[in-house]
């Protein structure tokens, strides 16, 4: 292994994920120098229970009608995380692990995933480009985070054999994508995954307060009439 | 000429008209000259003001919000105006909250900030861009929050639209028919100027209707009485327009043998703060409500079927005055259940037998509690309940909600809107829709004359009202 790539896969790495790490925490910090919202009417429901549905929304694709009715859509969203959960995956993998990377059936199973994610990213930014409603409102940032994930992607398939005795260009690729990946994401549109439990969080506590979230069936509707307020 | 599908609206080219302004600076009314009513100053540095605004009011889920919108475009699907004008990309809602979101980015993010072009952030040039902004907001979405519970981010546009109507209103760059209701309220406590000579006369002439009608000697619609079980809090709209509806709740707290009473001051549960986005007119109006109940020792509030009017008096208001909730508020719906599973009222569902199906009021199923509860009630007095789909959280809004029917100016792009409420509602085959909500009233009204759909709207106290078994006996 050269030292550029040992550089890259380890302190260039840490240094990245290090400054990644101090960037959200400053983040963190802006968020919660808003000031937070006082609720102060007497519950219909339970905060605790919204809060659990709306954080947990992602996971069940039945309980809004815009994932429901769009299934395909869902799935490519599955696919693409996985693929992404693959991939930082690997990025700890190859330095730290790397016998896990010498079972063929893993490498495969990584490059499976990760070549759907691939797919799905392209299927993603041909829609950004041919929807219209979706056109008009990307900015240069989506569409430069959608297409750094698809190279990332495809840098990943390559590396996750870690055979940099045969060539190491795919490695140094990868972990060179990857630092620059944490070095920019914090600044990027990726970084909604920081926002998304926030976000969850603060509508969930607002709804379940108000009795909308969790959402009641008519089941709840019993012979004596619905639940006291 | 045809106007071409795929091109903004001309709602978004309106003017801003400031008459009404000019004539309340003219009128030098209170509310003006003690600040409370804002108009437009074409000489200031509104752009200023705007950002100043901002950037004082954004709290902690509106930060959220602005920061994150991933653009996905799901929300397109889940709005009447994007549904109904599938190739303009500019109804799709996150567009419309990027008009505001741009801003916000470019004055507090750290991307927008830095490179502003990467993330589309900009800030307003003139107060043109303000009016554009402006007819965007109050023009082009009814704040139904049904983008917001299809969001998988979690982002509530809805909430930002409403945080963007705030700036705007306190820099005068209002629609002209919401600056007039706002005026309104500022001025007379209730949002169709009602004196208290005509709500006091209006009274005394519902009751002597209502006693002529049901042969019932003494029954009554107390004012001011103190100490009472609820004070009942109503829509300037039951006085002005309906009174039929003030007449029902009446007969069947007559039935009920309710002790209940109205306020002489603080009546009108209606809050154009909620579409204004003006919270402190938002406080003072829920204030009212809050201390006729204080000041007549009430031991609960019912508010009347209003959407807006319950989300405000229930939820919104307490928090916009600024102090906790003291005392049980409740729909006169919840009231109407507490009837039906006490025995306290008898009701006979032949007495409904027209096809009836339920509009659920945006501000009810999706900012309020109360999704069940009416039909649990519709269930028990009509013979033939049908749902219309999708129901409940789902349902699409009846288009008149957030203000609009107070805005001639977007009428016509809000009734091409209501296509997808017009086919929901002529899927169902009812005769009846009901809603529990003055405001639904009215906007469904205008949906069923613009698509000629053989329906009536009633609201529940009407069905219960008619369903009544007691005026057999007691009549």
């Amino acid at each position: 292994m050269s030292p550029l790539l040992r550089l890259l896969e380890n302190e260039i790495q840490l240094c990245a994920l290090s400054f990644l790490v101090i960037v959200y925490v400053f983040r963190i910090l802006w968020i919660l120098r808003f000031r937070p919202y006082r609720e102060r009417t007497q519950p219909a429901g339970s905060e605790r229970r919204g809060i659990t549905y709306s954080l947990l929304n992602i996971s069940m694709p039945w309980s809004m009608e815009s994932v429901r009715m769009n299934r395909g859509f869902y799935l490519q969203f599955v696919i693409f995380h996985l693929g992404v959960a693959a991939a930082i995956a690997a990025t700890f993998i190859i330095p730290y692990s790397p016998e896990v990377f010498r079972v063929r059936a893993v490498v495969l199973l990584f490059q499976v995933i990760i070549s759907a994610a691939l797919v799905v990213g392209l299927m993603r930014l041909s829609r950004r480009l041919r929807n219209p409603a979706v056109r008009l409102i990307s900015t240069p940032d989506d569409y430069f985070s959608l297409l750094l994930m698809i190279v990332y992607f495809g840098a990943a398939i390559l590396a996750v054999p870690n055979r940099y005795s045969s060539a190491e260009w795919p490695l140094i690729l990868f972990f060179g994508l990857t630092a620059f990946f944490l070095v920019y994401v914090p600044f990027s549109k990726i970084s909604h995954y920081l926002y998304y439990p926030f976000a969850r969080y603060l509508l969930g506590k607002t709804l379940g307060h108000r009795g909308v979230l969790p959402p009641k069936g008519a089941k709840e509707g019993t012979d004596f009439g619905p639940l006291e307020k | 000429m045809a106007r071409s599908k795929n091109e903004p609206p001309p709602a978004v080219r309106s003017p801003l008209e400031t008459k009404s302004q000019d004539r309340a600076r003219a009128d030098n009314l209170v509310s003006v000259a003690e600040g409370r009513l804002k108009l437009y100053d074409p000489q200031a540095d509104n752009i200023q003001k705007f950002l100043d605004l901002m950037g004082q009011r954004i709290n902690r889920p509106l930060a959220l919000s602005f920061a994150a919108c991933v653009h996905c475009g799901l929300c397109a699907e889940s709005c009447h105006y994007a549904l109904a004008r599938p190739n303009d990309p500019t109804m799709t809602p996150a567009y419309k909250a990027d008009q505001i979101r741009r801003i916000f980015k470019r004055h507090k993010d750290w991307t927008g900030r830095i490179v502003p072009w990467w993330v589309h952030a900009r800030y307003p040039k003139d107060d043109e861009e303000l009016n554009f902004l402006k007819n965007i907001v109050f023009g082009t979405c009814s704040a139904c929050r049904r983008c917001t519970l299809n969001c998988p981010m979690g982002v509530d546009t809805a909430a930002l639209i409403r945080f963007t109507r705030g700036l705007l209103t306190e820099l005068g760059i209002v629609p002209e028919g919401i600056f007039n209701v706002n005026r309104d309220q500022w001025e007379t406590g209730n949002q169709m100027a009602v004196t208290e000579e005509e709500y006091l006369q209006t009274i005394a002439w519902v009751r002597d209707e209502l006693e002529s009608e049901t042969k019932i000697r003494g029954i009554e619609i107390p004012v001011d009485r103190p100490d009472c079980d609820f004070l009942y809090v109503i829509n300037p709209r039951e006085i002005k327009f309906d009174p039929r509806s003030l007449a029902d709740a009446a007969r069947i707290f007559h039935f009920a043998r309710e002790k209940w009473t109205l306020p002489k001051w603080g009546w009108d549960m209606t809050n154009f703060g909620l579409f204004s986005g003006d919270d402190r007119l938002g406080a003072y109006v829920a204030e009212n409500v809050y201390q006729a109940a204080a000041r007549l020792r009430a031991r609960r509030i019912v508010i009347s079927e209003c959407g807006h009017g319950y989300r405000s008096t229930r939820w919104e208001g307490y928090n916009w005055a600024g102090h906790d909730q003291s005392l049980p508020t409740e729909s006169v719906i919840m009231t109407l259940v507490r009837y039906l599973r006490q025995g306290r009222i008898q009701v006979n569902p032949a007495r409904n037998p027209e096809p009836v199906t339920f509009h659920d009021s945006c501000n009810i199923a999706r900012s309020g509690d109360l999704v069940e509860e009416p039909r649990w009630v519709l269930r028990r007095v009509c013979a033939d309940f049908r749902e219309m789909e999708p129901h409940g959280r789902e349902n699409f809004c009846c288009t008149g909600g957030s203000g609009l029917l107070s805005t001639p100016e977007y009428r016509p792009l809000r009734l091409e809107a209501a296509k997808i409420k017009a086919g929901q509602l002529r899927a169902t085959g009812a005769r009846l829709v009901c809603t529990m909500c003055h405001n639904c009233v009215d906007g469904l009204g205008d949906v069923i004359k613009h698509y000629k759909l053989d329906l009536r709207v009633v609201q529940v106290l009407e069905l219960v009202s008619r369903a009544l078994t007691d005026a057999d006996v007691k009549g």
